[in-house]
């Protein structure tokens, strides 16, 4: 009995002691707005995601490496947080107007989780979400002939259960430290 | 009688040297791709190739161009982020040097493989030709996992 105490007081304490690895935003305020109609038809709103945590990327499909590693960190998060995943929503916003559609972008995100969407908007509709999210996103390459990357935004974004927009995930934090986090989160 | 003694010796030399020659293996690149492997692509139109090369040879060596006939264009770049902006820079030449290693991997350096002609999915193989300053060539056989 005492030894399992023992192991339960030492797990919350390395628990509580670890900083949490995501960026923390000092007297975070509501998210920005965000809202797209999905390929599918759902809605994706996430003022409308209170009591859930919501995990943001801008990226593009066309992205050969940091995107699909962010969104594969995403998958290993999701799968360690076993029931807990239904309180986080994962979304992918294309940043990509000219060559990604609702339909692709949301292929796209399909392919890392099957709970996880992906949504995009026209060129003036991402541009309203540069300016409110205070982000950047634009091609670099030949525009013309379409071969081109899209530099966008390094950082997950998280927006906490009150919708305030409280953390940002640097690329490469791995999905069990992530797991980890989000259920402080929760 | 001295001469033709010399004559003998030269001759039964290079008849050695010459059959010596055939019985020596071609030399082997010490040039080696190690751990490939590539993303599954089954609606995005490009893809990633990672993968170590290695050169245990006493000679340094230049990456200088990759090739694939999965897509309409190959190229290496590195992801890069300035001020919490991601970016790609290509990469025209990868020193490597002897006796030593270099990592393509996930947010650093990669093979970047556009206009793929198929999808891509767990379990496929793609192909893919390093060609170095020295004139030798080394084919990348990537295993295509599970995004």
């Amino acid at each position: 009995m005492m030894k399992r105490l023992w192991v339960l007081l030492l797990g919350l304490a390395t628990a509580c002691g670890e900083p949490m690895r995501g960026i923390e935003i000092e007297d975070a305020e509501p998210a920005p707005a965000l809202a797209f109609t999905a390929y599918d038809g759902s809605r994706v709103d996430v003022s409308a995601e209170r009591g859930k945590v919501v995990l943001l990327y801008f990226g593009y499909t066309h992205c050969p490496d940091v995107c699909p590693t962010t969104l594969s960190d995403w998958a290993r998060a999701r799968r360690a947080l076993g029931a807990r995943a239904s309180q986080v929503r994962f979304v992918f916003v294309s940043m990509d107007p000219d060559r990604d559609t609702p339909e692709l972008a949301f292929k796209y995100a399909k392919q890392f989780d099957s709970s996880f969407v992906g949504v995009t908007g026209t060129s003036e509709e991402l541009e309203a979400l540069k300016q409110a999210w205070r982000i950047a996103a634009y091609p670099e390459g030949d525009v013309r002939e379409r071969n081109y990357t899209v530099a966008h935004p390094a950082h997950t974004f998280v927006v906490d259960r009150r919708g305030r927009l409280r953390f940002l995930y640097r690329p490469g934090v791995s999905g069990e430290e992530l797991a980890r986090d989000l259920r402080r989160l929760l | 009688m001295k001469s033709w003694l010399a004559i003998c010796v030269v001759c039964c030399s290079s008849l050695a040297a010459a059959c010596g020659k055939q019985e020596v293996p071609a030399p082997r690149s010490a040039l080696e791709v190690r751990s490939a492997w590539a993303r599954a692509a089954d609606s995005g139109a490009s893809t990633a190739i990672y993968f170590t090369l290695g050169n245990g040879g006493a000679v340094a060596d230049t990456l200088t161009a990759v090739v694939s006939a999965e897509g309409e264009e190959t190229a290496m770049h590195v992801s890069m982020q300035h001020g919490g902006t991601m970016h790609m820079s290509p990469v025209t030449q990868l020193p490597v040097p002897a006796n030593d290693s270099v990592s393509f991997r996930p947010l650093g350096a990669h093979v970047m493989v556009t206009g793929l002609r198929r999808g891509l999915v767990a379990g496929d193989t793609v192909m893919a030709t390093l060609r170095f300053v020295s004139g030798a060539t080394l084919e990348v056989r990537a295993g295509v996992r599970a995004p």
